[in-house]
């Protein structure tokens, strides 16, 4: 009993979450019975979610760190450009699972460089985060504009389409992708020595340093993760659209920062789950996913999500003020 | 007490946008929300055998989609039919798979399409064919197998011609420097009629120079005054602009007022009648060349409806257009429409 309750305690803010996504769950179906419960729309929201999740986690590896990573979907469409190249050049068409597969290592070997490129500025030059990512994310739109002169490539084996709009025993291709990805997230950022390390930078940089842990290849790799995980997001969305350019994706970006730090991250560094991203992002898939089954103006839907952000954030503010004023009484009353 | 607050507010939040939603009439932005938000699913399938035709823009907010979209509902009103006129709110092909997806789910009869990226949309079309939607493309086609039946306004080779030879008629002369405008890259019809023009002027205007690759505006009148103000910068010698997509000719007409260089460079291009008067009044704009939008829109939904009845379509069939009744111009390969040839709008 007493371990349930601390465990409730601890991740209190994962299980509010858990009750909001029941509760926007329960709403959509009971609004629209028999188009939101449907097993294809189901199906649908499981295609949709996972690129958007991949994108999430990405950014939030970043987050945890105090940073940001604003050029996580200009990596993803780069990676998914020079993997389309691949794709459908004439070699790819008699070679299809050789190309796919090429595909897959290239995408995220771009992503991978591209998080070098971050890191190394990031943690060894000292370039606030914010503003590097600001710098990278229109160095990598410039390249992607310059490979495609702005247009699309088009055109993949169909066997490359399928990671994207294929299921395997029902459950779609990308869900699956996606969940491989969250339980190494969570394993990497929650439970390995290195995960540790990077919470420790996010919360004081400083302390940590001293504390004998190298930050600077810390954070290195973690921008490394987070590239590899909006490469991976960029390779779905190539598939799922048959085609690449430099826009794809490009509304995820800011989105990701709202599913993170709804998810419970903490903008500063140093606290956040997995778990908490994962509800957030799929919180704001369904709110997304129900309110055009009602036929709701675009507009809308991310006005609802701008708005069920805040009163989380506010709620989360005010509870902690309330609860630090009563610590405060408890205190000093005795 | 923190839980049950949130809670409450997200649901709130979500009850009061469909309430309010429901209860209103359709926003600028095209949707018909009034068919499906408040109440329950039963309004698509609501009267036993009325059909849902969905039918979708390269995006919304731009006269041109907004016109075709006043056809649309036009037709469904005449026609009995119900019709969700809903696009993106920017020319973005990932937005439109999306929808396209929401608009499976929604379980409609048929869905038309004008594709921002023909490639794009093509994995999602099979999964609605799949799911027996009958699949139009209408103002710009797919190109793809996947749909039953495609409605080009008009023939795009001739357009791509046909504009050209409007430009050299405003310049006065079939030598010199000109440039082309566009608007989203990878629309297939606005490429059509770069391709035609440019083929057509290779060989009946060879001393018409092209400065530079065609400028892409993204649909955005904006995007296009900006980047004619560098053309003009960087080529003065030009002296022609073919505009396409129907903000461009707009935009560029505005950066030639502003340098007062309507006597210099000649601007034709596809607009909006209604748009284009004023600066056809002061000379920035030579001429616009288009076609009855609201009558696309009107046509793609009396195609869809008949599709859906079972008739075949045949060449010379009467249908129902906006003004009267029209004959059909089926192409030999039984799925491509043309609706007429383009129409030119000068100083009134």
């Amino acid at each position: 009993m007493k371990s349930w309750k601390a465990w409730k305690a601890k991740h209190s803010n994962e299980l509010t979450l858990l009750l909001i996504l029941l509760g926007v769950f329960v709403l959509m179906s009971v609004l629209s019975p028999s188009k939101f419960l449907s097993p294809g729309n189901i199906q649908t929201m499981a295609f949709q979610m996972p690129e958007f999740g991949l994108m999430a986690l990405g950014m939030m590896a970043a987050i945890l760190t105090g940073g940001i990573n604003l050029s996580i979907t200009s990596v993803g469409a780069l990676s998914g450009i020079v993997s389309a190249f691949v794709l459908s050049s004439p070699w790819a068409k008699t070679n299809p699972v050789l190309a796919t597969l090429l595909a897959v290592v290239v995408c995220v070997a771009i992503a991978a460089l591209t998080g070098l490129l971050n890191g190394f500025v990031i943690a060894y030059v000292g370039v606030a985060a914010m503003l590097t990512t600001l710098g990278t994310m229109t160095l990598f739109d410039g390249i992607s504009l310059n490979l495609t002169k702005g247009g699309s490539i088009a055109g993949f084996p169909s066997l490359f389409i399928q990671i994207g709009n294929g299921s395997v025993g029902g459950i779609p291709i990308p869900i699956l992708i996606y969940t491989v990805a969250v339980v190494a997230a969570y394993y990497i950022l929650e439970r390995s020595a290195w995960g540790i390390q990077v919470y420790m930078t996010g919360c004081n940089r400083i302390a940590t340093s001293f504390s004998g842990i190298n930050t600077k290849r810390t954070l290195l790799l973690v921008y490394v993760f987070s590239s590899v995980m909006a490469g991976l997001g960029g390779l779905i969305i190539i598939s799922r659209y048959n085609s690449a350019k430099v826009d794809y994706g490009s509304s995820y970006m800011m989105n990701s920062v709202a599913a993170v730090v709804l998810g419970g991250t903490s903008i500063n560094g140093g606290h956040g789950t997995v778990a908490g991203t994962v509800i957030a992002v799929a919180i704001i898939q369904m709110v997304s996913s129900g309110l055009n089954i009602l036929g709701v103006n675009r507009y809308i839907v991310d006005i609802v999500i701008g708005v069920i952000l805040i009163a989380v954030l506010a709620i989360r503010s005010l509870a902690g003020i309330y609860d630090r004023a009563k610590l405060l009484r408890k205190h000093t009353a005795s | 007490m923190k839980k049950v607050l949130a809670l409450i507010l997200s649901a709130a939040l979500c009850l009061s946008m469909a309430a309010c939603d429901g209860g209103s009439t359709p926003t600028t932005v095209g949707s018909q929300p009034a068919a499906d938000s408040g109440k329950t699913d039963s309004a698509d399938e609501s009267k036993s055998g009325t059909k849902t035709i969905a039918v979708m823009p390269k995006l919304v907010g731009i006269p041109y989609f907004t016109q075709t979209g006043e056809g649309a509902q036009q037709a469904g009103k005449d026609l009995g039919v119900n019709v969700i006129y809903t696009g993106p709110t920017k020319a973005d092909a990932a937005e439109q798979v999306k929808m396209i997806e929401d608009l499976i789910t929604r379980k409609v009869d048929a869905i038309c399409v004008a594709p921002n990226d023909a490639a794009a949309v093509i994995p999602v079309l099979q999964k609605a064919k799949a799911a027996g939607i009958l699949i139009l493309d209408w103002d710009t086609p797919v190109n793809d197998e996947v749909v039953d039946a495609s409605v080009h306004q008009i023939d795009d080779k001739e357009f791509g011609e046909h504009l050209v030879d409007q430009l050299v008629k405003a310049m006065g002369t079939d030598s010199g420097d000109f440039a082309y405008v566009t608007g989203g890259l990878s629309a297939p019809n606005l490429n059509a009629w770069y391709d035609a023009g440019m083929a057509y002027a290779k060989t009946k205007y060879p001393n018409l120079h092209l400065v530079t690759d065609k400028i892409p505006t993204d649909e955005k009148q904006q995007v296009a005054y900006t980047k004619t103000l560098d053309l003009i910068k960087a080529y003065p010698d030009l002296k022609g602009i073919v505009a396409l997509s129907t903000p461009a000719p707009l935009g560029c007409a505005q950066a030639v007022r502003e340098k007062g260089l309507q006597g210099k460079i000649s601007v034709v291009g596809s607009a909006v009648e209604a748009d284009s008067q004023e600066f056809l009044e002061d000379g920035s704009l030579d001429s616009a060349s288009l076609w009855d939008c609201a009558s696309l829109g009107y046509l793609t939904v009396s195609i869809a409806k008949t599709m859906l009845d079972g008739q075949k379509l045949t060449n010379g069939m009467e249908l129902k257009g906006k003004d009267g009744t029209i004959k059909l111009q089926l192409k030999s390969d039984g799925k491509t429409i043309i609706m007429g040839p383009p129409a030119d709008y000068v100083k009134k």
